[in-house]
C-alpha cells in the first residue's frame, strides 16, 4: 500500500497528542521533545539520508531559529510571524551556505558543517547589543496556565512533525528523491545523466534547514529564554543524525522510529544512572554502529537469527 | 552511586511513610552536578543536603500544630538549560514538591523560574545575583544573594580610599550573565569616583589564552586591574597576567579568593594580594534563626562535615531553605501563594545575615566583605566590624 | 602594539597547538578517519601528568615516557577494537563512532576525576627581553611540542615502521600488496596518535587547566589547524599550528579575544573551500 507509511506516521502523529489527555504534564514534554527530534531527524534525512552527505549543521539552524525567532518577539512581532520570519531567514541563510559549502564533499563537508555551528554561535555571541552576547535573551513568555502551555507546544511540534513527515513523502517519491538517491549512490555519475546535482543538493540542504528553523523559533518561545551555548549545542548534532541512522536514514519511518528510541533511552539512563548519561549515549551509538550500521528499520531478521553478520550498507558496491 | 542509594532510600522511605500516612514538606532542586557548572552546582547541593538533614535532627519544621520533616528531591540537569525546564516539570508534576530551589547559573535560573512562575510554586535561587534575573516580573522568584550592584560600590570606595592615585581600571570580563555584570557594574562605580576605565573588554566562555588581551591591557598601563568569570578562567587569568609580566598595585578577581579553590589553583605566589568581593564571609558576626545561630556555627559545622572550608555558595545555599522554614512557620501552613506572599514580606535574621526580599525578589543590600589574600590566608579588609587587615599592593 | 609580544605569545601557543594537531592529523590522513576522541585524549594525558605532578612532585615533563606509553595502548586497543571495522566506512559512520568513543571516554574521567578543575602550580618566571617577556613554562611547552614533532617526523622518514605508516598513507592497497600488514599499521598508527595527544596534554599541565571541560576546545583547536595546515602533513600542522597561534595572537589584541576564534573558523572556512588539502597538505581524501 502506497500510503502505508504515511498512515503510520500520522496515528504515531495522534498517539503523541493523545499523551495531553493523560493529565500529566511531565509526559507531555517528554511527547513535546519526541515530536521535536522526530522533526529535527527527519529534516536532517533529506541532506544525511537522501543525499548522503553528512551533516552536522542541525543545530546551526536551530539555533538561528531559536535567535531570529526570540529577536522578533522582542521586538514586537506576534508569535506566528516571529516563526515565520525564523523560517525564511533560516533558509535563506542555508541557501547561501548551501551555494558555498556543498561544493565539498565527504570529510570536507562534514568539517566546514560542523565549523558553520561554532560560526553561528560565535558570529550571535559577538553582536551583543542586539542579541545579548553571552549574557542570553529573554523571550516574552506566553502567559497561559502551564497545561495550556504544555498542550500549545505539543500540538506546535506534532504539526511540524507531520509537515516534515508529508514532506518527506512527497520528496521521496518525486523527482527530486530520486535525484537525491542518486547522488548518494555516485555523484559524478549523477551529474554525467543530466541531474542537476547542485540545485537538487541546495534543495535538500534548505528543506534540512527550515523545519529545524521553525522548531528553535518554536523552542525558545517555549523555554523563554535562550542563550548561545544552549541554541548552538553541537551535542544536538550529532544526536540528531545519530535518531536517524538508529532508525534508518533514507526511510520514510526511520527517523520517527529512531527518535522515540533514543529519547526514551535517554530518559531512562538519566533518570537511573544519573552519571553515567554521556556514556550511555555513546554506548547507544556504539552499538548502533556496529549492530545496527544500516538503521533499526533495515534489519534483516533472518539475518540475526542464522547469525550472519550485516553486510554493511556501504558495502554494497 | 552514593546519590542513587540516597534516591531509592528517599524514595521507599516515601512510600512507606506515604503508607503510613505522614505528610513531608517536598522541596525539589535541580541541581547541575554534571557538566561545565559541575563544580558550583555540587557546592549547592552539599549545603542544601546539609540543611535538611540538621531540620529533620531537629524534628522537622513547624507547620502549625504539627511538626513535619523535609525531602529534597534533586535530579541533575547536567548544566544543560532544557533539562533544566524538563526537571522542573517533573519536580512539579511528578515528585509532587511544594517549593523548589533555583539552580546553579543565571541562566538556567531564568528557565526554570519561568516553570515555576507558570505553576505558580516559589522558588528561592541562592546563586543569581543579576538583575535581568529578576526583572521580569516573576513574583515567585526570590532570590537570597543581594544585587551585585553594591559590590562593585564597596570596591571602589575602598581601593580610593586607601590608594588614591588608583586612577585607572583595566576590566577583562566573561561574556556571561553574572561576571559581565559585574563588570558593567565595576565601570560604572568606577567612573561614579573619577576613575577612568582604561580598558574593557570580553572573553568568550571557555577561552584558554587570554595572552593577546592581556597584552592589550598592559599597554594601557592600568592601576587597577579587576577579572571577572568562573573559577578556571580566573585561575588562568591570573596565571596568564604573571606570564606576560602584567602587574599593577590592586588586581581584583570576582570572585576569586572568595573561593578556596581559586587559591589552591594559582597556588599561594600568584594569589598573594588579590582582592576579592564577596557576599558572605565566616568572620561576619552574624545571628539568626534557623539550624545555625551565628556565621561561626555555620562554619564549624560545615568544616566538621566536609572537611572543608564553607565559602559564601555554601552559606547562600544553606541559607536559603532558612527563608523557607521561616515563612512556613508563619503561614502555618504548605499553600504554596501563602508562603509566596509571607516571603515577599519576609524580614529575618540568620547566620548568613539578613534575608529581607525586595520588589524584585532580590535580597536587601548588604555590606559585602571585600576580601584580600596576604600569606595564604584570607583577610577581611571590608566592613570595619570585621576587618582584620588593611590593603596590600600587588608586587609581582 | 608590542609586536614582538605578540608574536613570542603567538608562536608559543602555536606551537602547542601544534603538539595537539599533529597527531589528530596522522590519524586523520593514514586511516582517513577523524578522530572525535582526540580532544579527550589530550585530556586523560593532562590528567596522568597532573597526577604524576602530585604524587612525585616532579615537573610533569617527566611524565611524558609513562603517558606516552599508557595513551599509546590505549590508542592501539581503541583502534583495533572498534575503529578498524569502520576503516572504510563513510565519513558519517566513522565520525559518529569516534564522537559516541569520545562520550565514553568524556564520561569516565568527569566520573573517576570527578568536574573540579586541577592546576599544576609551578612557576618558573619569565625571561626578560627589554621589550618582551618570555614566560618560562610556555617556552618549555614550546620547545617540547617542537621537539615531539620533530621527532614523529624522523620517526615517519627513518623508520621502517614510519615508511610503512607512509605507505599506507599513500595507498593501501599497493602497501598491502607490497606485504605491509595494514591492520598493524592502522593499530600502530592510531596508537602514535593517541600518543602524540596524551603527551601533548601532559605537558599542556605547566600553562593549561585540568579538567574534561577543555576536551572540545582542544579538538577544535586541531582541526581547525589540520585544515589550514593540511592532512597528513606533520611540517602542515607544525605550520598550521603557528600560524594559528600568531593570527589568533593578533587578532586577539586587536579585535579582542572573542572575535579572534571567530576569525579563526572563518579562516578555516576559506582554506577548506579554496584549498581542501589545507597549504601544505599532501594527498587530499574525498
Amino acid at each position: 500500500m502506497k500510503f502505508r507509511s504515511l498512515a503510520i506516521l500520522i496515528l504515531w502523529a495522534l498517539a503523541l497528542l493523545s499523551v495531553s489527555l493523560l493529565q500529566n504534564n511531565y509526559a507531555m514534554r517528554t511527547a513535546t521533545m519526541i515530536a521535536m527530534f522526530s522533526t529535527l531527524a527527519y529534516s536532517w534525512n533529506f541532506i544525511g539520508g537522501l543525499a548522503g552527505y553528512p551533516s552536522f549543521s542541525t543545530a546551526a539552524f536551530f539555533g538561528l531559529g531559536c535567535y531570529v525567532g526570540a529577536l522578533g518577539q522582542v521586538h514586537g512581532l506576534s508569535i506566528p510571524s516571529a516563526w515565520f520570519l525564523a523560517v525564511i531567514v533560516v533558509g535563506a541563510f542555508s541557501a547561501a551556505i548551501g551555494g558555498i559549502l556543498l561544493r565539498l564533499r565527504g570529510h570536507y563537508f562534514a568539517v566546514g558543517s560542523i565549523a558553520i555551528v561554532e560560526l553561528c554561535r560565535l558570529l550571535i555571541t559577538s553582536i551583543p547589543g542586539l542579541t545579548g552576547g553571552g549574557s542570553g535573551l529573554n523571550v516574552p513568555l506566553v502567559r497561559w496556565s502551564p497545561d495550556a502551555v504544555g498542550l500549545l507546544f505539543l500540538v506546535v511540534m506534532v504539526t511540524l512533525f507531520i509537515m516534515v513527515g508529508l514532506v518527506t513523502q512527497v520528496v521521496q517519491r518525486s523527482r527530486l528523491g530520486f535525484g537525491l538517491r542518486c547522488i548518494n549512490q555516485n555523484e559524478d555519475a549523477a551529474e554525467m545523466v543530466g541531474i542537476n546535482t547542485t540545485a537538487y543538493k541546495i534543495v535538500a540542504y534548505v528543506l534540512s534547514a527550515i523545519f529545524c528553523g521553525a522548531v528553535g523559533a518554536a523552542y525558545a518561545s517555549w523555554t523563554g529564554y535562550i542563550d548561545p551555548n544552549e541554541a548552538f549545542n553541537s551535542l544536538m548534532s550529532i544526536k540528531v543524525p545519530v535518531m536517524a541512522l538508529l532508525g534508518g536514514a533514507g526511510t520514510l519511518l526511520g527517523p520517527a522510529v529512531g527518535s522515540v528510541i533514543f529519547i526514551l533511552l535517554e530518559e531512562v539512563a538519566w533518570s537511573n544512572f544519573l552519571e553515567w548519561n554521556h556514556a550511555i549515549v555513546g554506548l547507544v551509538v556504539v552499538v548502533l554502529v556496529f549492530c545496527l550500521p544500516n538503521g533499526l528499520l533495515r534489519l534483516n531478521f533472518s539475518n540475526i537469527l542464522t547469525l550472519k553478520p550485516a553486510r554493511r550498507i556501504w558495502e554494497r558496491v | 552511586m552514593k546519590r542513587y542509594v540516597s534516591l531509592i532510600s528517599i524514595a521507599l522511605l516515601a512510600t512507606v511513610s506515604s503508607a503510613m500516612a505522614q505528610e513531608k514538606i517536598k522541596i525539589g532542586s535541580a541541581l547541575a552536578l554534571t557538566g561545565g557548572l559541575a563544580d558550583e552546582g555540587i557546592k549547592q547541593a552539599v549545603a542544601q543536603r546539609m540543611w535538611v538533614r540538621r531540620v529533620n535532627e531537629a524534628g522537622g519544621i513547624q507547620v502549625g500544630d504539627k511538626k513535619l520533616p523535609v525531602e529534597l528531591v534533586e535530579y541533575d540537569y547536567q548544566s544543560d538549560g532544557n533539562r533544566a525546564a524538563q526537571i522542573t516539570e517533573k519536580l512539579i508534576n511528578v515528585d509532587k514538591v511544594s517549593f523548589l530551589l533555583a539552580p546553579y547559573g543565571s541562566g538556567h535560573t531564568k528557565i526554570t523560574a519561568t516553570v515555576a512562575e507558570r505553576y505558580q510554586v516559589p522558588i528561592i535561587s541562592c546563586v543569581a545575583s543579576s538583575e535581568s534575573v529578576f526583572n521580569t516580573g516573576n513574583k515567585y522568584l526570590f532570590g537570597t544573594l543581594a544585587s551585585l550592584n553594591s559590590l562593585t560600590d564597596a570596591m571602589a570606595h575602598l581601593f580610593q580610599s586607601k590608594m588614591p592615585n588608583t586612577k585607572r581600571l583595566a576590566i577583562l570580563a566573561r561574556d556571561d550573565v553574572f561576571p559581565k555584570s559585574v563588570a558593567d557594574e565595576a565601570a560604572k562605580s568606577a567612573k561614579a569616583l573619577g576613575i577612568d576605565v582604561v580598558y574593557f573588554e570580553l572573553y568568550a566562555t571557555g577561552t584558554m589564552d587570554q595572552t593577546s588581551a592581556l597584552s592589550a591591557m598592559k599597554a594601557s598601563k592600568p592601576d587597577w586591574i579587576l577579572g571577572t568569570g568562573y573559577n578556571q578562567d580566573l585561575i588562568l587569568l591570573r596565571k596568564q597576567m604573571s606570564d606576560i609580566g602584567l602587574t599593577a598595585p590592586i588586581v581584583s578577581m570576582v570572585i576569586g579568593p572568595a573561593v578556596r579553590d581559586f587559591i589552591d589553583g594559582v597556588g599561594p605566589s600568584l594569589a598573594e594580594n588579590v582582592t576579592a568581593v564577596t557576599w558572605w564571609h565566616q568572620s561576619q558576626k552574624f545571628t539568626g534563626i534557623g539550624p545555625w545561630r551565628t556565621s561561626a556555627d555555620f562554619y564549624n559545622d560545615f568544616k566538621k562535615e566536609n572537611k572543608a572550608e564553607p565559602d559564601f555558595v555554601n552559606a547562600a545555599c544553606a541559607a536559603a531553605p532558612i527563608a523557607y522554614q521561616a515563612a512556613i512557620e508563619q503561614t502555618k501552613s504548605l499553600d504554596r501563594n501563602k508562603v509566596r506572599d509571607a516571603l515577599s514580606h519576609l524580614d529575618i535574621q540568620t547566620f548568613y545575615g539578613r534575608i529581607k526580599f525586595g520588589q524584585n525578589g532580590m535580597n536587601e543590600a548588604r555590606d559585602m566583605p571585600i576580601l584580600q589574600v596576604q600569606d595564604n590566608e584570607v583577610k577581611v579588609l571590608y566592613p570595619p566590624a570585621v576587618a582584620n587587615a588593611e590593603l596590600r599592593r600587588v608586587d609581582h | 602594539m608590542n609586536t614582538i609580544q605578540l608574536i613570542i605569545n603567538g608562536l608559543g601557543t602555536g606551537a602547542f597547538y601544534a603538539s595537539i594537531a599533529v597527531g589528530f592529523s596522522l590519524v586523520w590522513g593514514v586511516l582517513n578517519v577523524i578522530n572525535m576522541v582526540h580532544g579527550s585524549l589530550v585530556v586523560l594525558g593532562a590528567f596522568l601528568g597532573f597526577f604524576f605532578w602530585k604524587i612525585t612532585g616532579l615537573n610533569p615533563v617527566f611524565s611524558v615516557p609513562f603517558v606516552a606509553v599508557s595513551t599509546f595502548l590505549i590508542g592501539a586497543t581503541l583502534q583495533s577494537v572498534f575503529i578498524n571495522k569502520v576503516v572504510s566506512a563513510p565519513v558519517l559512520t566513522t565520525l559518529t563512532l569516534t564522537f559516541g568513543l569520545d562520550l565514553i571516554l568524556y564520561n569516565v574521567m568527569t566520573v573517576y576525576f570527578t568536574a573540579s578543575i586541577r592546576r599544576v602550580t609551578t612557576s618558573y618566571g619569565n625571561i626578560d627581553l627589554g621589550s618582551a617577556v618570555v614566560p618560562i613554562d610556555r617556552l618549555y611547552v614550546a620547545i617540547f611540542a617542537l621537539l615531539i614533532t620533530g621527532i614523529l617526523y624522523l620517526v615517519l622518514r627513518m623508520t621502517s615502521i614510519g615508511r610503512a605508516i607512509v605507505a599506507v598513507r599513500m595507498d593501501k592497497t599497493a602497501a598491502a600488496l607490497m606485504g605491509i600488514w595494514v591492520k598493524s599499521v592502522y593499530a600502530i598508527t592510531f596508537g602514535i596518535g593517541a600518543m602524540m595527544a596524551g603527551v601533548a596534554g601532559a605537558v599542556s599541565t605547566l600553562i593549561y587547566p585540568v579538567t574534561t571541560g577543555l576536551s572540545g576546545a582542544f579538538l577544535l583547536k586541531a582541526f581547525i589547524v589540520c585544515v589550514i595546515g593540511g592532512l597528513g602533513s606533520i611540517p602542515g600542522a607544525l605550520f598550521g599550528g603557528l600560524l594559528l597561534g600568531v593570527i589568533e595572537s593578533f587578532a586577539g589584541y586587536a579585535i579582542g579575544p572573542q572575535n579572534s576564534l571567530t576569525l579563526a573558523l572563518a579562516i578555516m572556512l576559506f582554506v577548506l573551500l579554496v584549498k581542501p588539502t589545507g597549504l601544505m597538505g599532501v594527498k587530499g581524501f574525498d
